[in-house]
């Protein structure tokens, strides 16, 4: 089964330095709404092609490299 | 010459969601998104050599996707129309009542902004990328980004009509709202 759960691998950057404080700062309005509109974006349903496309890419590993 | 590692490709698919989550919004489209998507992980595949383990593989994604797309858009000249005035008086928004903000005014809000900015404020607001991470992903000084951020912050609030004071200012645009954003 592919399962591509969400954020399994991409997780968090190396250096998360945003702890300090939101740099969107006091906008929290805008700040909330960004993260609601990326979320919204990060969980829709990955398509099949991709999951294709890197099997593809698997079997098509280049013995040859050109340049 | 290595094979491509089971772990990259167990990361490139780990990756997809929030690669097509930036897609999405510097394209502002999802079917240009999900085909920049594709040429990142292609592009990403043929130079995996390139990347240094222990690095942030997200943020090399997110970078050859940034080239990509804005090469594309050289390679098309720009059918993107970035003259704001246009937009700005188009895309009528309703003034935010009592902090309740509609998500999608706040896309449409967003959408206005020119690519560079909505990049910072998306790849700092929302990819929780540091600023030296989305310089570096960018190609630009961290001053830069930290500039393009706050005024993608100043020109969302001004198209949403935030501001700490007069959250419900009577202005103009209410006046305009025609129904372009009704239903």
């Amino acid at each position: 089964m592919k399962e591509m759960s969400k954020n399994s691998i991409t997780g968090a950057p190396s250096r998360h330095r945003n702890g300090g404080g939101n740099p969107l700062g006091p906008n929290s309005e805008i700040a909330r709404k960004l993260k609601q509109y990326y979320d919204e974006l990060v969980s829709d349903q990955v398509p099949d092609r991709f999951a294709q496309l890197l099997s593809q890419l698997e079997k098509a590993e280049p013995a040859e490299k050109k340049d | 010459m290595a094979a491509v590692s089971q772990s990259f490709k167990t990361e490139l698919l780990g990756a997809i969601p929030s690669l097509r989550a930036f897609a999405v919004s510097l394209t502002q489209n999802a079917d240009k998104a999900d085909d920049l998507v594709q040429e990142t992980l292609v592009k990403a595949w043929d130079k995996h050599e390139s990347f240094q383990l222990g690095t942030n593989l997200k943020a090399w994604l997110f970078t050859i996707l940034r080239n990509e797309f804005y090469s594309q858009m050289r390679k098309r000249g720009r059918e993107v129309q970035d003259s704001d005035g246009i937009m700005t008086a188009r895309l009528a928004v309703h003034p935010a009542q009592h902090g309740q903000l509609d998500l999608k005014d706040f896309r449409g809000a967003l959408e206005q902004l020119p690519e560079d900015q909505r990049e910072a404020i998306i790849l700092i607001g929302a990819s929780g990328f540091s600023y030296e991470e989305a310089a570096e992903i960018c190609g630009c000084a961290v001053g830069t980004i930290k500039s393009r951020v706050s005024r993608a912050r100043a020109r969302l609030q001004d198209i949403l009509k935030i501001s700490g004071e007069d959250e419900y200012g009577p202005d103009a645009i209410s006046a305009q709202v025609t129904g372009s954003n009704a239903a």
